[in-house]
């Protein structure tokens, strides 16, 4: 077959009068000892501390190490430290950190780094904001690190935090010497790693190529190169998937699934993400209308959740089957007592006449306005739309809005919270722990509390979870506290959205929900 | 001439302000961009301090005077999503984008002369017809469209061509290793194939067309006649006296040519991952990336502004009415 290619490819360039390039055009295939990924934007900087999207931070997973990291399974596992404990009111966290380690620099790692790492996140001389460490570090209530000795790293918080282990491991640690001799800009293009791969090149907006670390002991990598290429156009990644050129390809659009499945040489697998799809009531005063007044009455909201198929949405809209979300948890962390919402637009329209909302002569109960973005999310326009018919169906006249994300509707969503009476939004979760996924409405005022929610029937219990207690407790309070959800339901209940990942047939790689792209542990068939 | 000079000068002054102006405030009325550059789970203290480290605590007058007297030291500020020095990143993707033009250029300059003369010459002809349907279906083709059937032919079912992606030739040159220059011109040069003839197409048919007429209006002149009378061959009768004229009006629509492809290549650049400024350009307005975008403009608004200043003062050098105007 090659030869039959290169013999046309001879023909057809001859034609061109670029007959001696037809070796390089054939050469574009990864070797055996390189993975090639693909994916949508260019990395923004290749500093931990200033990386804020999930893309770059797959990178940074394989040139870094933390404290602690999230596997395969989903679980906190010791990763340069080997223990962990906590003083008895769980203000001081004690990292016993792992002998031997050096950056790839080749300078020896030591407890100092850890401390290093988390001052130079905070030292408000170097700006790093809206990064990742940024936000964990506000929500772990950092306060100091230290490093008693060269094994031990200790990190102090304000108070008892349930979740500061699953926060403490999304912190990459930092080789102090290397990165106390760079300057920010410089610490952004020409990283010093410390973990399984190194940095080798990055052309912007083409790709970043890692080197294995020969001898680096925690984990054994298969691939001696990764290349992580810039490839916008999602066609254009499927193409190059299905010439084989590329091993994964991350956001396959639906529509191109079966392309990619028949095309003999890769399959698509998907993947209920961790990003949790849902309606939001907003209660805010400013929606004084009827559909708004409406949607304050829990009765109203639960009648409004037997209106939506969101099972149907799932195989029409989104290509992939799915189970409703019975909470903002996801599975399978979520409350197993509560069962979703089935689809019986009867039920609804019952609820909603007993709520006192009969339908009118025109047959319409109450009008409302769903707002939400485009292109944001997957087929999110059409799933709006969906949901809308839904809901007029019912007798609930809906007005779908499509919104710019960038200039409209994230400012709406977050800064004035006034998107509504109904918005359609996504927020990310994790695999790791429910309480994670629950801090989205961790304070009625909280920027991920775009509902303006404030329940105290959900909000009192906060006291209880970040109170140190037995596990079982806690996950009773967390059960109870899912119920409450379920039953005032601010959220219109949709779906964890689904991720598709194509991947090539040479490749031994299993998608993770949580968006996480781990090819330390991949092998080559 | 000096006072002429003095004037295109400080019309140019004043045509780079409001350049300036109007693209900061056409990527300031969208509100505050603080939100596009923190998590998702960015807590209230986080977003103020991100808000107040990229000064968009400030009042917007304040913004631009901060921006306008950096611009005058040189300095356009620091790309937010690159983290680094805008203008830095701008001149980064430059080579790229330059290398896809001139290819796309070339490329359409090359074969439309033939096409166009060959047409002429066999005017009626079914030759003639089949090089006039051509050029039509090269003009109605959409470039994201005719990028997409490339990959899928070329690149995907006869596996000729690298789907997507860059090999770096100008940006060696440009940096003196001429080695990796040499070393990457045969890689180079099959991954700008399918990009340049997808820009370059539209041109390459409207070029066709072009030369085609203008050589049929200078074939009938009475100065081939004379030449042909004289006995010239059906050649010398073509390359010397025919195409020599009917260059003229192709060469003023060339030179536009090329600033119109440099501009035009967002697409193109997006579909072959082609690492340029275009696709740059596109990606930093829809991330709100301020800094990237006011680089670009005026690196563009300035290098446009200087060739028209050139061309002027050459006009007024070479006709003194001009200066009188």
């Amino acid at each position: 077959m090659t030869e039959l290619n290169s013999l046309a490819c001879r023909i057809g360039l001859a034609a061109l009068g670029l007959l001696g390039l037809c070796e390089t055009s054939l050469a574009q295939r990864p070797d055996a000892r390189t993975a090639v990924v693909a994916y949508g934007s260019d990395a923004s900087t290749l500093d931990p501390q200033q990386i804020n999207s999930r893309d770059t931070q797959n990178i940074a997973d394989h040139v870094w190490m933390s404290l602690y990291e999230i596997d395969d399974d989903g679980k906190l596992v010791p990763y340069f430290a080997e223990s962990f404990s906590e003083s008895p009111d769980g203000k001081q966290l004690t990292f016993k950190i792992r002998a031997g380690m050096k950056c790839h620099d080749g300078s020896p790692m030591s407890a100092e780094d850890v401390a290093y790492t988390f001052k130079r996140a905070r030292d408000p001389a170097n700006k790093l904001v809206g990064s990742t460490p940024g936000f964990v570090l506000t929500s772990l209530g950092y306060k100091n690190a230290s490093a008693p000795d060269p094994t031990t790293a200790v990190i102090e918080i304000d108070q008892y935090n349930p979740i500061a282990l699953g926060l403490i491991s999304e912190v990459k640690i930092l080789c102090k010497a290397a990165y106390e001799r760079m300057t920010i800009d410089q610490a952004g293009q020409k990283p010093v790693g410390t973990g399984p791969y190194r940095f080798a090149e990055w052309i912007k907006s083409d790709r970043i190529v890692i080197e294995k670390v020969p001898d680096f002991p925690l984990r054994k990598a298969s691939f001696d190169r990764i290349v992580w290429r810039v490839v916008p156009e999602a066609s254009t990644r499927a193409a190059e998937l299905m010439a084989r050129n590329v091993d994964i390809i991350t956001n396959v659009a639906p529509d191109q699934i079966d392309t990619i499945n028949r095309s003999g040489g890769a399959k698509v697998q998907s993947v209920a993400g961790t990003r949790r799809m849902y309606v939001g009531f907003n209660f805010k005063p400013v929606f004084n209308t009827p559909g708004g007044l409406a949607v304050r009455k829990a009765e109203v909201r639960r009648a409004l959740q037997y209106a939506i198929d969101v099972p149907t949405i799932c195989e029409q809209l989104l290509r992939a089957p799915c189970k409703r979300a019975t909470g903002l948890v996801n599975p399978p962390n979520d409350n197993p007592d509560l069962k979703p919402y089935p689809y019986d637009p009867a039920m609804a329209e019952k609820l909603l006449d007993a709520a006192g909302y009969p339908r009118k002569a025109d047959g319409v109960r109450f009008d409302m306005k769903l707002q939400g973005p485009n292109g944001r999310y997957l087929n999110d326009k059409n799933v709006m739309l969906a949901i809308g018919q839904y809901l007029t169906d019912i007798g609930v006249k809906t007005d779908v809005e499509i919104l710019d994300w960038a200039s409209v509707y994230l400012p709406l969503t977050r800064a004035k919270k006034e998107a509504g009476p109904m918005f359609f939004l996504g927020t990310g979760g994790g695999t790791w722990s429910a309480l994670y996924d629950m801090a989205d409405l961790s304070a009625p005022d909280a920027i991920t509390n775009p509902m303006n929610w404030d329940d105290p029937k959900w909000f009192s219990r906060w006291a209880e979870l970040n109170r140190k207690q037995p596990e079982s407790e806690q996950r009773r309070v967390v059960n109870e506290m899912l119920k409450v959800f379920y039953d005032e339901s601010p959220w219109l209940l949709l779906y964890f959205q689904p991720d598709f990942y194509g991947v090539s047939d040479r490749l031994n790689w299993r998608a993770r929900r949580d968006e996480r792209i781990n090819l330390v542990s991949a092998t080559a068939k | 001439m000096l006072v002429y000079v003095l004037r295109r000068l400080s019309q140019s002054v004043a045509v780079l302000i409001g350049v300036t102006l109007i693209t900061f405030l056409a990527l300031h009325v969208g509100g505050d961009p603080t939100y596009l550059f923190v998590g998702e789970r960015a807590t209230p203290q986080d977003i103020e301090m991100a808000r107040q480290a990229l000064g968009f605590d400030k009042p917007l007058y304040v913004q631009y005077l901060n921006f306008a007297w950096k611009l005058v030291q040189g300095d356009m500020g620091q790309s937010l999503t690159y983290k680094s020095n805008a203008l830095g990143v701008v001149v980064e993707h430059l080579p790229a984008t330059i290398e896809l033009t001139m290819a796309a250029f070339a490329f359409a300059t090359i074969f439309a002369i033939p096409l166009g003369v060959f047409a002429a010459l066999k005017r009626g002809t079914g030759i003639d017809g089949a090089v006039m349907t051509f050029a039509m279906i090269g003009q109605s083709m959409p470039s994201f469209w005719l990028g997409i059937m490339m990959i899928i032919f070329f690149g995907l079912f006869l596996n000729w061509l690298p789907i997507s992606g860059h090999t770096p030739l100008l940006a060696p040159l440009l940096a003196g290793d001429l080695v990796t220059a040499i070393h990457n011109t045969p890689e180079a040069l099959v991954h700008l194939i399918m990009p340049a003839a997808t820009v370059g197409l539209f041109s390459l048919s409207r070029n066709a067309r072009l030369i085609r007429s203008s050589m049929l209006e200078v074939l009938g002149l009475d100065f081939v006649r004379t030449a042909r009378a004289k006995g010239q061959t059906e050649k010398g009768v073509v390359l010397n006296h025919a195409l020599r004229n009917a260059w003229l009006p192709v060469i003023t629509i060339l030179g536009l040519e090329f600033g119109f492809m440099l501009s035009g290549v967002v697409v193109v650049e997006t579909i072959f991952s082609w690492p340029g400024v275009g696709r740059l350009v596109f990606n930093a307005i829809g991330q709100r990336d301020i800094p990237v975008v006011q680089a670009a403009v005026v690196l563009f608004s300035f290098a446009f502004v200087a060739i028209n200043l050139c061309v002027d003062m050459l006009y007024a050098r070479l006709d003194p009415r001009v200066r009188l105007r």
